[in-house]
């Protein structure tokens, strides 16, 4: 035995506020690990599919929560429900497929039979060798504490004492399903992309608000135009080739005035301002916004986000109507997610021409996200070496020099590049870990003045 | 049961021609993967191609006409030309990272079968088991069939049509950062 203590009881030494340094243990240990799957994810509301994937009574679509898998069901009321996929025989799963249409469940072990609403239905031999003596109204499937939707996004907890949804998600998280559901009548595009990715799953979430990284991880993307390509007077050098070739770095007049929202209970923005996008993406993209109903619904802060939008802990809105759920298997494997959105009103050509981003950005085969599971999955790896996890992970970038200004039930900062959101989604990691009751976890996560 | 010795036709001669061209385009083929030659590979296809590999599900029997997404909908690859062009020129710039230092890839081609012959175009099936190995330690297998449609063009083939099924629902690799 060692007397080190365990990381759980350094938890102030995990995430440095002060200085923008992390311990890297916090990306491999196994103890962290567990603990992340008792105090977030079986705590926080999670988000488990689209209406508008189980239309009709009798879909279900299989979902991720922690350490668990839930049966996301389409009830004969038109009302949705979840609950685990486990049999409240023996715990065989329920259901073997990842989506699809029923009319009720039967177990395959002993065909223990559940309705769509989870409740125990049938039990052969109930009367032979049960003798009538099992309660069948005491053991149906295990539901969730709570389920609800905001827009047509389900998301669900474990947790009854968590704050409604609409509450947990505030005007940040809010913002980010707003940002997907404004765009027209949005339904989900048929297929969620799945893959893994044999990293921690807190590599994948802080990458989301990483606008340092696409310059060089996704050079080869700008230069074959997927992209748009700065201006030539945005080139910079800085990175060298390792034949010491400088690296023409391609910074964008964006890369100046990033816009970033951080909320309560972790959620944040980081990203492009919308305005200074335009000047070099052209307005098109963003047309969508310029109707007065959406303007008014998404605020004057809220239209101004053209980054990525993430709601704690695991899903990440893109300005391309998709989620990515980061889904942690172990604490050095991750499953990606893909869903995808599209305006059902759009015209055919609209509509293709989504799609066809879509699957060109994004998912395991997306030009810029192909290059983006190595440096994670290297990165994990070096956080097992005894000498290389002693070395700090650094998110310094703009340290202690913005602004909070809130404004709407936002606060919002104003500031080049930075790592305002990272270090944020780790501070609110680190106060989920102790576990404390929902108003502490909300006043611990208020925003301060200045980052 | 009898089972009556082929006999050397004429058809049967052609038809052994044309499956042995067939092997030989796509053996080709797959050595242009293999030595990383993606721009002499794209050149294969023809401009209308269309290159495509859809989702697949784990779904119960009766519903197993939904395993598959189609085009229209999500997918791993939905490729014109194009595209299959922008991803070459990708892996050429130097600064595709997923693939430097270079992955080491074999394609292995087998099942080849014609199922249609019109004179002009040809549909073709196969299978296929695509290693992949990467830095010290990373290995990614991919199992699948292909269908294909290969149109008879000068004195050779070119591809018109490539739809890939692939063996795997949650995919198990980080990124799928090459061609099948
Ligand atoms: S485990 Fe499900 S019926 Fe026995
Ligand atoms: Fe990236």
């Amino acid at each position: 035995m060692t007397d080190v203590p365990s990381v759980v009881d350094r938890l102030d030494d995990l995430v440095r506020l002060d200085t923008g340094e992390l311990d890297r243990r916090i990306f491999s240990d196994q103890e962290i690990f567990d603990l992340e799957m008792k105090n977030i994810f079986g705590r926080a509301w999670l988000f488990l599919c689209h209406d508008t994937q189980i239309p009709k009574r009798g879909d279900f679509f299989e979902a991720p929560m922690g350490s668990d898998n839930v049966l996301v069901v389409r009830q004969r009321d038109g009302s949705i429900r979840a609950f685990l996929n486990t049999c409240s025989h023996r715990g065989n799963a329920v259901c073997r497929a990842e989506e699809g249409n029923v009319r009720n469940f039967m177990c395959t072990y002993h065909g223990w039979t559940f309705g769509l609403d989870g409740e125990l239905v049938g039990v052969p031999g109930k009367s032979i060798f049960y003798k009538d003596k099992l309660d069948l109204s005491k053991h149906p499937l295990r539901k969730v504490a709570q389920l609800d939707t905001y827009r047509g996004f389900v998301f669900a907890t474990f947790d009854e004492t968590a704050p409604p949804l609409e509450e947990y998600l505030g005007a940040t998280g809010r913002l980010g399903l707003d940002l997907i559901a404004e765009r027209g009548d949005m339904v989900a595009v048929p297929g969620v992309q799945k893959f893994t990715v044999q990293t921690n799953w807190k590599f994948t979430v802080d990458n989301v608000f990483d606008y340092y990284h696409p310059q060089i991880t996704h050079m080869s993307a700008f230069s074959v135009g997927l992209i748009p390509a700065p201006p030539d007077d945005f080139v910079e050098g800085g990175a060298k080739s390792d034949t010491g070739a400088n690296l023409e770095v391609p910074f964008l007049p964006t890369d100046l005035h990033n816009f970033v929202v951080v909320g309560e209970y972790g959620h944040a923005i980081s990203g492009p301002d919308q305005e200074s996008l335009e000047v070099s993406a052209g307005p098109e993209p963003f047309a969508w916004r310029h109707k007065p109903e959406v303007e008014e619904r998404l605020g004057r802060h809220g239209g101004r986000v053209a980054g990525h939008p993430h709601i704690f802990p695991t899903t990440w809105v893109t300005t391309n109507a998709q989620l990515s759920l980061r889904v942690p298997r172990s604490p050095d494997v991750t499953e990606i997610w893909w869903f995808s959105f599209r305006d059902r009103n759009a015209s055919q050509e609209e509509q293709a021409a989504s799609l066809d981003s879509q699957i060109h950005f994004f998912g395991p085969a997306g030009m810029l996200e192909q290059e983006d599971g190595e440096n994670w999955a290297q990165s994990t790896l070096q956080t097992k070496g005894l000498q290389s996890r002693e070395v700090p992970q650094l998110l310094k970038m703009g340290l202690g020099t913005s602004e909070v200004v809130k404004e709407d039930g936002l606060a919002f900062m104003d500031a080049p590049i930075n790592e305002h959101a990272q270090l944020w989604t780790y501070h609110a990691w680190r106060e989920w870990l102790r576990n404390p009751s929902w108003e502490e976890l909300r006043e611990r996560t208020i925003p301060r003045d200045r980052y | 049961m009898t089972i009556e010795a082929p006999s050397a036709t004429q058809s049967t001669v052609d038809a052994m021609v044309v499956q042995h061209q067939v092997e030989q385009f796509l053996y080709h083929e797959a050595a242009l993967l293999d030595s990383h030659s993606y721009e002499e590979w794209v050149a294969l296809f023809t401009d209308d191609a269309h290159y495509f590999m859809p989702l697949r599900r784990t779904m119960t029997r009766r519903q197993l006409h939904l395993e598959f997404t189609k085009p229209g909908e999500m997918a791993y690859f939905d490729e014109n030309k194009t595209w299959l062009e922008t991803r070459a020129a990708k892996f050429a710039t130097g600064t595709s990272w997923a693939e430097d230092p270079p992955s080491r890839t074999r394609h292995l081609v087998t099942n080849v079968r014609i199922v249609k012959d019109d004179g002009h175009e040809l549909a073709v099936h196969s299978n296929f088991l695509l290693y992949r190995t990467r830095l010290k330690n990373d290995v990614d297998q991919w199992v699948g069939r292909r269908e294909d449609r290969l149109r008879r063009v000068g004195t050779g083939l070119a591809i018109v049509k490539r739809f890939i099924y692939l063996d795997q629902t949650v995919l198990q690799s980080g990124n799928l950062s090459t061609f099948f």
